[in-house]
């Protein structure tokens, strides 16, 4: 069972937890704004844009 | 066909090109080096594997309220999409090795004749070759039917694209039979830089959209979304790229 969810997680997440965390922050966010009545469609191509940047970056960095 | 419709096809399509290129690579070194129909047993055995997980997967995603399926793999496919951008750049700005079906090809090769005399597996069988085909249609498959279905069941099409998937997937074998041999040709670095873009735009218009955004253009603006990630994608690409050192800087 553990190896399986572990196997799973390998295969949609991979080694970068961050940009996963990050996605699901920008979803979270989008759907806050737009109940809060605030246009938000922008926030998660912007999110990616940042996450991509981050996750090469500390691959740059190494 | 709709923009939206022949974007998933296509999207879809070039996905599965190069996985099937992949587990085609790893089928033909241990049918060449050690048995042809044990590795085809492997991959009778890896398909029929592929078909029991679609087939417990699908109705279940299937029956998750749009609303909830759009969230949840839209954003499955964003992380997924990222995983495979990330890569791409990567490969693009010459930190990553490029991906290689000859050098592939020679290495399951020589690994192939590595492993020693025929494994005894059920009967006759060369369980190595066996394990092996099985195994690499299994995962580069696995990958194939993810994005088969959340494209698939997100825009109510499994369909066409599970139809898009049989077509790459054909054309690739009935190529790798007539070449009988790797198929290097395919730009496949290209290929997957491409998917990567359209994954994770198809993977944050899902989400947005789910999340209760509603974007402008409603589904045109996917075409937008692919520009911007190609061109954040692009722009990274040249953000890492090694530049030359300087001559002057070299005699210093």
């Amino acid at each position: 069972m553990k190896r399986g969810l572990l196997a799973v997680w390998e295969f949609i997440v991979g080694d970068d937890w961050v940009t996963a965390a990050g996605v699901v922050l920008a979803g979270a966010g989008t759907a806050l704004l737009q109940s809060a009545g605030v246009v938000a469609w922008w926030l998660i191509p912007l999110a990616v844009a940042i996450l991509l940047t981050r996750s090469l970056a500390r691959h740059r960095s190494r | 066909m709709s923009g939206s419709e022949a974007a998933l096809a296509v999207s879809v399509f070039l996905a599965c090109t190069v996985e099937a290129v992949e587990a085609l690579t790893i089928v033909l070194a241990v049918g060449s080096t050690r048995s042809w129909r044990s590795a085809l047993y492997g991959v009778t055995a890896g398909v029929l594997a592929l078909a029991a997980v679609i087939a417990a997967l699908g109705p279940a995603v299937g029956s998750i309220p749009l609303g909830v399926l759009r969230v949840a793999v839209g954003g499955l496919l964003l992380v997924f999409g990222l995983q495979w951008l990330r890569k791409a750049v990567l490969r693009a700005a010459g930190l990553k090795a490029l991906h290689d079906e000859q050098a592939i090809f020679a290495r399951e090769t020589q690994r192939a004749r590595g492993a020693g005399g025929r494994r005894p597996g059920l009967g006759s069988i060369d369980a190595y070759a066996f394990t092996i085909a099985c195994k690499g249609v299994l995962l580069e498959g696995l990958e194939v039917a993810f994005i088969v279905l959340t494209f698939g069941t997100n825009q109510h099409d499994v369909g066409l694209a599970a139809t898009a998937a049989a077509a790459a997937v054909i054309i690739v074998v009935a190529a790798g039979v007539a070449v009988r041999a790797p198929l290097a040709q395919i730009p496949e670095n290209t290929i997957k830089f491409i998917v990567g873009v359209l994954l994770s735009s198809f993977g944050t218009f899902w989400l947005a959209d789910g999340a209760g955004a509603h974007w402008p253009g409603a589904d045109a603006s996917l075409l937008g979304l692919i520009a911007w990630t190609a061109a954040c994608a692009i722009g990274l690409v040249a953000w890492l790229r090694p530049t030359p050192t300087a001559p002057l800087e070299q005699v210093r």
